[in-house]
């Protein structure tokens, strides 16, 4: 008897109308959807392989650490999986700066693309957007006169009179609907991917393809949920009308607007000002603290004074500099010096020793104080922004879009978390070449700042690499958005169950 | 007819649309008044603050050759009070231009300012999730125009369905008179929400002390609702067309919805995204590189004139030529990569004009005075204002008899000092005539539409068996 519930509710599902609009549209704004990234994903690819190549010729430009120093960046390249959800992927900097004065973040990275900044006005759509918004539609006209409709025909009363448990009639509908749903979501993922693969700049590993199944099930999730609370409503009502008008509704108050009207009414933090400037103040007394200690090494050097350049000039190309470098909103502050000479003057050559000196004194000095600050800064940092950005995520994830929108992110690697372990493994990066430094003795050799005799070799430098997170902490990340996405499901279906076992016919 | 839409009015009326369609549209329409008023002074004091320190700036400047050399400094845009009704991306868009100099210098000259155009990434350090802004703009485009469809959906199907529409034509009426009496009815019925809302947000804002609407600003809001109305009776000649076209009411909503999701969600920026690569602006390195071939050649050029003479008057008319010139360069090519960024966006944006939402958009948007169509006219008054002043330091350099006339040497120039009001100083207007011009070919187009779908609503509906 289930069986030919299902069977019934199957065929009646699958020779509607709406269920070949609904393959129609899902597949061919896909589609439209996916060649489209894919191009985008294109060219965002060439700007960051540019991008490598320009920065490590510039590195190359110099025979000296200090200014290498200065000018040492690594590239965040594009995500391949960012064609489901974006996410933060597009829109946070691209270009990290990587110095051993200052420990890097997610607010010093900067933009490095050939894009024109005025194509931000127009907003990109992933395919996780597309789902969001068409598939609860189509959820929504496919549940809302399940029950309500039977009703009205009088044939809810006729299965009724045959030998048949409600919770069955309940549980073939569901399936059946789902099952007509699966086709138009299985059928555009699947050509999404197809497409990706044949694109030759796209390269997905195993866990990528992971990484999509995982997107499957928050979809699948995603979609059942909206079909329940088309099923709930279809319950609670006694006309199709009143249904699919409540059913609308209630699509347009949890896909547009719920979402865009919290995070426009949640106000803007007022403590985060003071909270900013006491770490800043703090941050700038530990480099003032920093700073005398500078001076006073320099003041009982007999030779240099206090110049940054000693005094020394060069008949061949030097460079030099030092000072604060300083953004408040950012709670940046650092002390930065270059010094770089490819030639001297004979009559300089006796100097050399003294700044050798100096900067063996300093570099250590300038690592520990950029680390000490990274702490306060990194503490400020998380309270100022971070914070705020996570209450506005768990706002969202009142609607079930908000929910889908985090699980998908999570499983994409684009969310805020793995944007930081992006983060994480830069400031992973400056360790190591600073541990490189070191071991090279780079702070107090004359090569740090002196190009006459040696050249420093860039090669030896470490390289930067960053494959992503790795598969279990994405699942780790996404599956609470997933459960709770089940949960809502199971729930609602618990409520439906209840109100319709209570209803009359 | 009148009769028609009578009945059309109290059936809507009484309906679960009605009432539902009414709380979504003032709870909108309410958080839009109240984000404005927290976040427009706040942008108003900002611009403030910032236009008076730059204005104090140039007018401490007394000395003409300064004020030849450092230029007017930063000019910023003003921000529109009518930003609640378009937001128009205001927030990723540039908001000033920078008059500035290069550290090239010698003994005798340094670089002279050209005007540049910062661009705005804002979006940098932002990681709040993505989410559009709540104006009117998102109210009319997406909320009314969905709720235009789901009043029309089934007003003919559903009719035929219950067999009501046979009984109506039994009587003598013609049938167009049905059809315009259900279109004003529907039209009626939708407005009347939609109106309560408007007045709510606007009285809300106008209320406060905090913004401050002008009589131009109500004839652009004037002007604005106009448009959100014509714009409204294009998805209800929809709604009719595909209802009457459609058996069951059902279909006919599935296939509106459809269109909706498809012309209204997906369309603007997808095609917006396809068009904007048939035109790429040069590249930002490109950019530079132009940049620094025009002023390495005009400075080769300086270099060689300068060895050719020993005579320090002569070398000095040298040096002068050589700072104008390598700023009018630098300016002109900044200036053509700007124009070339826009161009791309304008046409992008041309193409997205299929969709009706993002004719309204843009239309919202000038008559807002915000987004793309803004930023051009203060790039305009930028340029118009950056004349005024060059012609200024030429006319008061060419006023003072005692000077040597070599603009762009500090002994060159006129020594006499400037008072500080003869200086021009740069003011960002918006005029009503520009953004009906910038706004023509959109109405005729969203009228066009509208016509279109009018009379498509007809003839399918005097076509229709009962």
């Amino acid at each position: 008897m289930f069986k030919t519930l299902i069977g019934r509710e199957f065929l009646d599902n699958l020779m509607t109308f709406r269920f070949a609009a609904a393959v129609f549209i899902t597949l061919l704004l896909v589609v439209a959807a996916t060649a489209v990234l894919i191009k985008d994903y294109e060219r965002r690819l060439e700007s960051y392989n540019t991008s490598i190549e320009t920065h490590r010729q510039r590195l190359r430009k110099w025979q000296t650490y200090s200014p290498g120093m200065g000018r040492l960046n690594v590239d965040r390249p594009p995500n391949p999986l960012s064609l489901f959800n974006v996410g933060l992927d597009k829109r946070l900097g691209n270009k990290i700066p990587v110095s051993h004065s200052f420990v890097p973040s997610l607010w010093d990275a900067e933009m490095d693309s050939s894009d024109n900044s005025f194509l931000n006005i127009f907003s990109s759509i992933d395919i996780v957007f597309i789902f969001e918004v068409v598939l609860s539609l189509l959820a929504l006209i496919f549940a809302y006169d399940a029950l309500a409709g039977e009703r009205e025909r009088g044939t809810l009363r006729l299965v009724l009179t045959h030998p048949v448990r409600r919770g069955h009639i309940l549980l073939a509908k569901y399936i059946s609907a789902m099952l007509c749903l699966l086709v138009p979501l299985l059928m555009s993922l699947l050509l999404a991917v197809m497409l990706l693969t044949t694109s030759t700049s796209v390269s997905l590993s195993t866990d990528d393809f992971l990484c999509i199944g995982g997107i499957v099930l928050s979809s699948l999730a995603y979609l059942s949920v909206f079909y329940l609370i088309g099923l709930l409503i279809s319950a609670l009502t006694r006309r199709t009308g009143t249904a699919l008008m409540l059913s609308m509704f209630a699509w347009g108050f949890l896909v547009l607007v719920y979402p865009n009207m919290i995070l426009a009414t949640t106000p803007p933090q007022d403590a985060s000002a003071a909270r900013g400037a006491s770490a800043f103040n703090q941050i700038k007394q530990i480099y003032e603290e920093f700073d005398r200690e500078r001076r006073n090494f320099l003041a009982n050097d007999p030779v240099p004074g206090d110049d940054p350049a000693f005094d020394m000039d060069s008949p061949g190309r030097w460079t030099t500099g030092d000072g604060f470098m300083e953004n408040q909103l950012t709670l940046l502050y650092y002390y930065w010096n270059v010094l770089s000479y490819d030639e001297f003057y004979d009559r300089h050559l006796s100097q050399v020793p003294h700044v050798q000196n100096y900067y063996g004194f300093l570099g250590p000095r300038i690592v520990n104080t950029a680390d000490r600050v990274w702490l306060i800064r990194k503490q400020a940092l998380d309270e100022i922004f971070v914070r705020p950005a996570f209450v506005d995520r768990v706002l969202l994830k009142l609607s079930p879009v908000g929910v889908y929108d985090a699980a998908t992110q999570a499983c994409a690697g684009t969310d805020l978390k793995g944007i930081q372990d992006f983060f994480d493994t830069v400031r992973q990066y400056r360790q190591e070449v600073i541990a490189y430094l070191y071991d090279k003795k780079a702070f107090g050799s004359r090569l740090w700042f002196a190009g006459d005799e040696e050249q420093v070799d860039w090669n030896t430098l470490p390289q930067f690499s960053f494959q992503g997170s790795d598969i279990g902490t994405k699942a780790k990340r996404a599956l609470p958005d997933v459960f709770l996405l089940l949960t809502i499901n199971l729930i609602l279906f618990v409520i439906i169950f209840l109100i319709f076992i209570k209803s009359e016919v | 007819m009148w009769h028609i839409i009578k009945r059309e009015l109290y059936d809507n009326l009484n309906s679960l649309r009605f009432a539902l369609a009414t709380v979504l549209l003032l709870a909108l329409m309410l958080t839009n008044a109240v984000v404005h008023l927290r976040e427009h002074p706040v942008r108003m004091q900002k611009y403030r603050d910032a236009a008076t320190q730059s204005l104090n700036t140039l007018t401490s400047r007394t000395d003409l050759y300064d004020l030849a050399q450092k230029g007017p400094g930063k000019l910023y845009k003003k921000p529109s009070p009518l930003r609640f009704c378009a937001d128009g991306g205001d927030s990723l868009l540039p908001t000033l231009a920078d008059a500035a100099s290069y550290f090239w210098s010698t003994n005798t000259s340094k670089s002279f300012w050209r005007m540049t155009y910062p661009s705005a990434t804002p979006n940098l350090k932002n990681i709040d999730p993505d989410a559009t802004n709540i104006d009117w703009a998102f109210v009319i485009g997406y909320v009314l125009s969905l709720i235009a469809l789901l009043f029309t959906f089934d007003a003919v199907s559903g009719e035929r369905e219950h067999g009501t529409l046979r009984l109506m034509l039994a009587n003598p009426i013609p049938r167009h008179t049905v059809l315009i009496g259900k279109f004003l009815g529907a039209f009626i019925s939708v407005n009347i929400p939609f109106v309560i809302a408007v007045l709510m947000n606007l009285s809300v804002v106008s209320t406060s002390s905090a913004v401050h609407l002008g009589v131009d600003e109500w004839g652009r809001l004037g002007i604005i609702v106009g448009i959100a109305l014509l714009y409204l009776c294009l998805f209800l000649a929809l709604g009719l067309l595909v209802s009457a076209r459609v058996r069951q009411s059902a279909v006919s909503l599935v296939i509106l919805l459809l269109i909706w999701v498809s012309f209204v969600i997906f369309m603007p920026n997808t095609l917006a995204s396809i068009a904007s690569r048939f035109s790429p602006a040069k590249s930002y390195d490109a950019f530079q590189e132009d940049r620094r071939q025009t002023r390495r050649a005009i400075l080769e050029a300086y270099y060689t004139q300068r060895e050719k003479t020993d005579d320090p008057s002569k070398r000095m008319q040298i040096a002068g030529e050589y700072v104008t010139e390598d700023a009018m360069q630098d300016g002109r090519v900044r200036q053509e990569y700007l124009s070339e960024r826009i161009s791309q966006v304008s046409q992008a944006r041309t193409i997205t004009r299929i969709s009706p939402v993002a004719i309204v958009q843009h239309l919202l948007e000038v008559f807002a005075g915000t987004g793309l169509e803004r930023h051009l006219q203060f790039v305009e008054n930028v340029q118009l204002y950056d004349r005024e002043y060059r012609e200024f330091i030429t006319d008061t350099e060419s006023a003072d008899p005692e000077s040597p006339h070599i603009i762009g040497v500090r002994d060159g120039m006129s020594k006499k000092t400037v008072s500080p009001a003869s200086i021009p100083t740069f003011e960002d207007t918006l005029s009503l005539g520009k953004d009906f011009n910038a706004a023509m070919m959109d109405l005729l187009l969203l009228t066009l539409f509208v016509i279109v779908l009018l009379s498509g609503a007809y003839l399918a509906f005097v076509r229709v068996e009962v």
